[in-house]
Formats: structure tokens, sequence, C-alpha cells
């Protein structure tokens, strides 16, 4: 029997949406929820020890056809991985770049984050994300859904016919159960489908006579506002990846203006010079042009060195990579809907191009004044893996260290940045807005990523000093996750089931009506087969909209 | 090197105007393929449907699919790899022996026709089968066709898949990738998964006699694989899950027969593009399915005590 109360005594409390900055705290906890007081149930003490909402990931991918790809392209990575043996009440798996659903959990969990955002799924393959994240036990999930090359919806933006098309939007979402609206590479990805991309904004989308990338980014930050989506359009901008990219960038925070959104990957957009020899950080001019742009959030994308996968539904670039790699490359273009690209990749120290990289993630997290708006990611697991978060968190706090890193990379590399005169530190409370607060707030999810009364109870207690490595986040003491103890001294003691929060917007009741001939036209299944049925969405969390 | 550029069906459908069927007779083994996919049904960007598009059909006999395919290559048994090798030479304008080519049952004239062709389609796409995957070079072969399909994006879009078959394989693919890593061949008996085909792949396996006792569901091994380990099914405590009586029901020591999915039993099936299709029985079966079946066989397991040390604290845990 799980505790119904619980009590956490002695800690630092690091709460920021609450004001509270190391302040000593008692933490009380009944039926899942935070609340003032308590009487009997278990008390940990947490004297000396540091007490975190629970994590929360507003960009990363765990689940779904393109992750699964990945995973089977890719069987050498799991000879070195992380195992997870076969327990009672623990399923095996293993870790790595591309871990298993069970591991995922398990992991996640483990550093002491409880709630994750997996930043990419069609509509046609959504039955399958949802099983999968059915099966990645502890933590919190909700899906962003692929909208930005969405023949219907290009369609209709191309007609001038926008309401036809917020009513689309939101029938897609509930049909594919998802929480929120990804838009990748604005009309890239359909010209991919032809060998093309989609690099300039204004330009019409190969294919189309007047729809250009910027009407796609308009039109559907418009819908989501219209919608009152909790988590404003999530932008994988244009020209990710290439150098020159922040002229895009600038210009699509332009095309935004009045608007909420959030930037994905910013790390990825943000590099300036022509060519991979010129190639430079530009952090310092998205930065700029981010801090005046209120109406927008945006996560690192940071890069850490070592292996990883990219994985992304940005097709054209994937080919592009693959060109340059000359590794194994894996697409999936999904029918009428979007695209995925899959290319291994070691990110080098010696490599300038990578060090660029590696600088700009951190730059940009140093770089933007308010850290409500900036969040902690690696784009998982295109920059790293997300197990090793506490691995940046420990750049970001300490400038000595990032300078003797710097001392590291390819020489070239350090005239193309900016990192070694940024002495700022980001303190406990800062790091508590970057990987909890403030992701919380930007998905909306109110009960998340802060300990005031009524919040969830995940809380995670990290001990007071620093590991061996110098690394203070790699090892929480204690983990609950809505008021259990999940992991305690290292160790996964209790595998609850997570929920998954999707949205039901208002759509037009003839949508489907509207759909279906079009349907039967574009696709090779059957309409009524499209939607996934809600009984499939296990713990299913239904949220409201604004 | 490597990897896999595909699509899901409805891009060939709608958009593909070249296809190649490699190794494969789809008239036969996939007989709605190309009706309902691949050749005739008109797409969004192949308004004519069938004459829009232009198939190639690459193999070592004249099968039925030929009457279908617009130009049909007969090459010599086991002369696939050589073959896509040239053809990979030939996109890049490299050079090649005309006696080796010769060797193939093909001409120079053919391979340079097709390449020809293939650099002028919109949208090539290509599915191979058995004839290519399973025949000398195996796995090598599937390699080379699928960097083939990769290296032709320098020139046009082309995309490449395996005619899979038999049942819901591609969802016992899926499952186990996202379970354990791996696609098949995968060893859970240290308590994580391991991977070695051709180690532990069923066939390797019940051939060396590892296993001492077998659990099938989905499969009929005692009609498809080799004697030896047909013997050795014989030989252990084989249990079968089937709707029907099979060969491997007949030398086993348990068959329990379970409602037919799709017909009787609710379920998921991928597609061979790893779309996943509900399943709405129609009828209901005495029988119970085969989730219900293992499910309280594994209840059955968990009340024996575990057969590794269990920490205290974890367990009583869970309990």
């Amino acid at each position: 029997m799980s505790p119904t109360t619980l009590r956490v005594t002695g800690g630092r409390v690091y709460d920021p949406a609450n004001g509270v900055d190391g302040a000593v705290r008692d933490i009380a906890i009944r039926d899942g929820k935070i609340v003032d007081s308590v009487d009997g149930g278990r008390t940990i003490d947490a004297s000396g020890m540091v007490i975190f909402p629970g994590g929360v990931d507003v960009h990363s991918h765990v689940a779904g056809a393109a992750l699964n790809f990945a995973r089977g392209l890719t069987p050498e990575n799991y000879r070195a991985a992380r195992r997870f043996l076969h327990a009672p009440g623990r399923r095996q798996g293993l870790g790595g770049i591309t871990p298993t659903t069970f591991a995922t959990g398990y992991l996640y969990a483990g550093m002491g984050w409880t709630t994750v955002n997996e930043a990419a799924m069609p509509v046609l393959t959504a039955r399958h994300t949802h099983e999968e994240l059915h099966e990645v036990p502890i933590i919190d999930k909700s899906t962003l859904v692929l909208m930005a090359n969405n023949e219907f919806v290009l369609d209709l933006l191309e007609a001038g016919e926008t309401e036809r098309a917020r009513h689309v939007v939101a029938w897609l979402i509930w049909a594919a159960k998802a929480y929120g609206v990804k838009a990748v590479n604005p009309g890239g990805v359909n010209a991919w489908k032809w060998g093309r991309n989609a690099r300039v904004l204004h330009e019409p989308v190969y294919g189309y006579e007047t729809l250009t990338p910027a009407t796609i980014i308009e039109g559907l930050a418009a819908i989501v506002d219209d919608l009152g989506l909790p988590h404003p359009v999530h932008l994988h901008c244009n020209n990710l990846g290439i150098p020159g990219n922040v002229e895009t960038t600038i210009e699509t925070m332009k095309i935004l203006e009045g608007r909420r959104a959030h930037l994905a990957h910013l790390q990825f957009h943000a590099y300036g010079g022509d060519d991979w020899g010129t190639m430079r950080s530009a952090a310092v001019e998205v930065a700029e042009a981010f801090n005046a742009n209120p109406n927008l959030t945006t996560d690192a994308g940071a890069v850490l060195f070592g292996d990883s996968v990219t994985l992304t539904a940005d097709g054209p670039w994937q080919h592009l990579l693959y060109q340059l790699t000359g590794r194994k490359w894996a697409n999936l273009d999904v029918e009428n809907e979007t695209g995925c690209g899959i290319v291994p990749y070691v990110y080098k120290d010696r490599s300038l191009v990578n060090a660029v990289q590696w600088a700009t993630g951190l730059e940009l997290m140093l770089l933007i004044d308010d850290p409500w708006r900036v969040h902690l990611t690696t784009d998982h697991p295109n920059g790293g893996c997300f197990w090793r978060y506490p691995e940046i968190i420990r750049l970001l706090m300490d400038a000595e260290f990032r300078k003797e890193q710097l001392r590291q990379i390819a020489p070239k590399a350090r005239e193309r940045i900016v990192l070694g005169d940024l002495d700022r530190e980001y303190t406990l409370s800062d790091i508590a807005v970057v990987t909890a607060a403030g992701p919380a707030r930007a998905l909306g999810l109110t009960e998340k990523g802060h300990l005031g009364v009524g919040a969830d109870a995940d809380v995670t207690i990290y001990p007071g000093t620093p590991d061996g490595d110098g690394i203070l986040f790699s090892y929480p003491r204690y983990v609950l996750k809505g008021g259990e103890v999940v992991v305690e001294e290292g160790d996964v003691r209790a595998v609850t089931e997570g929920k998954e929060f999707i949205v039901h917007p208002p759509s037009d009741e003839g949508t489907a009506e509207y759909l279906r001939p079009l349907f039967e036209k574009a696709y090779t299944m059957s309409f009524a087969n499209y939607p996934v049925e809600i009984e499939r969405v296990k713990g299913a969390d239904v949220r409201p909209l604004h | 090197m490597g990897g896999k550029v595909s699509c899901t069906l409805g891009e060939v459908t709608n958009r593909a105007d070249f296809i190649i069927f490699w190794g494969g007779n789809p008239a036969e083994c996939h007989p709605r393929h190309f009706t309902k996919y691949s050749l005739t049904p008109k797409g969004r960007f192949v308004p004519d449907g069938r004459k829009g598009r232009t198939a190639v059909l690459v193999d070592i006999r004249e099968t039925p699919s030929a009457k279908a395919a617009d130009i049909f290559l007969q090459l010599r048994p086991s002369k696939d790899f050589e073959v896509l090798t040239t053809l990979r030479a030939l996109i890049k304008d490299q050079r090649v022996d005309p006696a080796a080519v010769a060797e193939t049952g093909l001409t120079l004239e053919q391979l340079q026709d097709l390449v020809d062709r293939m650099k002028k389609a919109r949208f090539g796409a290509m599915f191979f089968g058995m004839g290519l995957s399973m025949t000398r070079g195996k796995h090598m072969n599937s390699g080379a066709l699928l960097n083939l399909a990769a290296e032709m994006n320098a020139f046009t879009k082309f995309v490449c898949m395996p005619m899979r078959g038999h049942g819901n394989v591609t969802g016992a693919d899926v499952v186990l990738r996202y379970t354990t890593g791996y696609p098949f061949g995968v060893n859970l008996s240290r308590g994580y998964p391991r991977y070695n085909p051709g180690e532990f792949s069923t066939v390797d396996l019940l051939v060396r006699g590892d296993n001492d006792a077998a659990f099938i569901l989905g499969a009929d091994p005692g009609a498809t694989m080799p004697q030896p380990a047909i013997e050795h099914l014989a030989s252990i405590p084989t249990i079968v899950l089937d709707p029907k009586v099979t060969h491997t029901s007949r030398l086993s020591r348990v068959h329990i027969t379970t409602a037919v999915t799709g017909v009787s039993a609710p379920g998921t099936a991928y597609r061979m593009d790893e779309i996943p299709l509900p399943l709405a029985p129609a009828l209901r079966s005495p029988y119970p399915t085969d989730e219900e079946v293992v499910r309280r066989i594994r209840r059955a397991v968990a009340r024996r005590p575990a057969w590794q040390p269990v920490d205290e604290n974890v367990r009583s845990a869970i309990a």
C-alpha cells in the first residue's frame, strides 16, 4: 500500500514559482498532492539536502515510430548501454542513446524528472506512440502532433480558408489524442517528398502557388492561439543545422510577433557563417532578438560531445547529414502528413563545427536574460542523451569549469564563439527554473514544476553536496512521483503508471465529413481506423483549454 | 552505408512514377499490393494510375508478376549482388567491366537503360522479396539494394522497403524493438536483452538444442524449419497457441486453441510499412484470446518464487 501522507522535513527548498529560494521548509503530501500540513505517515528527513520540483522536459523524443526506427537502425549502440535487469515488478530493458520504453521511465525518474513531452507524433502512427508511452512507467507524458506539412492543412492555408483549417487542426489533434501542435521545417518536409526543401521563408513551398513557410508559421500560430491550447505552437524552424541560419531564425521571430510560440532546440538554429568552414556561433544575435520578444519561449537543444543519434521529421536535413557523414541513413515519409530522418552521429570536441555547436547551446542559455523562457534540453537524442542533463547543469553553474572545458575543444573554434567571455553562473534557483518551473509553465501544466499547495507531489531531493565528479544532480537521494517514493538511494523502489495529458479542442461537427473524401483519396487505410480510440490512451487526462 | 530509406505505402500510391520489384512475386504473394498501393491506384500526383507509372520486375524467373510489369529483367540465380553493385557504380558514372556484367545474365545496355529511367523518375520506389533477401548473399543483397535507393537520392527521390508477410510479423518486430531495443534474435536469459542473429535466432537455438522448452505463438516452425530444429522441438516441452491445429501442434506437448485475431479477437496489426491498424472482431469466439492465455500463464509463473535473488526492499515495495 502506498502511503497517503508523507512529510519531507529540513531540506532547502527551491521553488521559484512560489518565490522560495533555498529556505528550509517542510513539505506535506496527501493523496498525491502537496498540502499545508499532514498528521502521521512517513517522514523523510531531508536535512542538508536540496529539494526541487520534479523535472519537466519540454522537448524530447522518447517514443513513436521514428524513435523505434532509430532503435532498429543502431543495435550496436546497445552493447555499451546501461542494462536494466528483469526483477519482480520491474521490466528488463536497455539505456543508451535510444533507451527502451521501460528503461526510459526508470532513467528519467532516476534523474529526478517526472514529466516528459514527446515532441513529434504523426496522426497516422499516433496509436503506436501511445502504445509505447503506456510502457514508459512512472513519469507523466504528453505529445505534440506534427502539422506544418500536413497537406490537408497546407491546402486550406493556401486557399485562405483559415477557419476551416482551424477545425481541421482541432479534429486532427483529437484524432491523434495529442496535447499540442508541432511544426517542423514548415513546408520543407512536404517539399522533401519530391527531394526538395523550403529554405526561404517568403518563397512559395514547392508544389504550391502562394503558400510560404511564413504563411504556414503565421497560420498555425494563430490557430493554436484561437483554439486556446495550453502549449503554444512548438516550432522547429526552417534551415535547422545550416551555417547562416541565424537570419531565418530572427525572421521567424518577426513573423511570430504578437503570437505565443515555442522555438524548439534553438542551438541548432543559431549559426552564422556561410558554410561549414566559416560557421560560427550566432548566439549573441539570436539571444538579443529572443530577449526582445517576450511572447516566445525556447529550449536549448544543447549538444554534448560523444555519440548520438539524430532523429527528426526534417527529412531534407537528414539527407544532407547522411551525405556529410557517409554513415547510416533512415528515412520514413508519412503519407499526407510528415516525414522523418535518422542518422547516427558523433559530436567530436576536435571538430570545428561540433565545438561551435557545443558552445552555442551553452551561450544561448547564458545570454537569454530570463531563465523562465529558456528550458534545459538536448533535443534528446539529437544533441545528446537526456540522462546527460546533469553535465549541462554543471557547465551552467560553474564558469571556471566551462573555461577548463574550452581548452579541450578545437582551437579554431574558440575564435568563432563567445563562451569564454561569459561569466554568468546559474544559481540553484535558476536551475529549478530551467529544469522544472519554466517548462511546466510553457506547457501550461499548472500543477507541475512547483511545490505550492495543490501541486502534484512530484518532488526531487538531491544530496546537498556534489558527487566526486563535481556533479550535484546526477543521483537524487529520493524522487517522489504523485506522492509516492519511486526512487530511493539510487534505486527504483516503486513502479507507478504515469498519466498522459491530452486536449480536446472543439471542431465543427461537419469536419469529419469534410475530411472523409479527402482522406479516402490521400490515405491507404480506412477513415474509421484513423482516429485513436480514447480507450487506447492509458491514463488519459484531458486538460482544459484557455 | 546502410540504413533504410523508406515511406508509408500511401506515399507510393500518391507519388511513385517508377517502381521496381526485386526478387519477389507480389502477384501471387501479396495479391492486393498492385491494386491497393503500388501500381493501379490513382494517386494525388499520379492521376493516371497505372498509366502514370513504369514498373520493373527483376527476378531469376518469369513469374506471374512479370505480366504486370513494363520491363522484366531476368538475371542468373545468385547474381543479385553483382547487378546491384554494377547499378551503384553506373548511377555515379563509374566504369564497369562489361565481361563481369555479362555473367549476370543482363547486358550493360539493359542496366544503363534502367539507370537512365531511374534518374528520370520523379519518385522511385523499390520493393524486395525473399528472392533477394533469402538467397545467396542474403542481407548483403538487401543492403546493396537499400544503399542503391539511399544513393539515388542524390539525383531524385527514391525509397525502398521489404515486402514483409506472414501475419503480424512486423508487429512482433516493432514491439520487440521498443521493449528490448532489438527486432528479433533477442536473448533474455541474463535478465536483460542481448542480440545476435545467427546465435540467438530461433532456428539456430533449435538446431543447437540450446533451449529446453518452447512457447510458440502465431507461427508454425514445424512446417518450415529444418529437420534438426523440428526434431528438437519434438523432444522438449513445446506449447503452441494457435486457432487451428498446425504441424507444430502435432509435435507439441500442449496445444491451446485461441480465438482468431482480427476475426474474433481484438488487437493491433502492423502493416509492412509499420502503420498500426486496429483490429475489431466481427464474431465472438468460445476460445480465449492469445493475450488472455499469455496473461494467465504469466500470473501462474509470477506465483512461483523468483529465480534470482531479489532485494528485500524491492520485494516489499512491490508487494
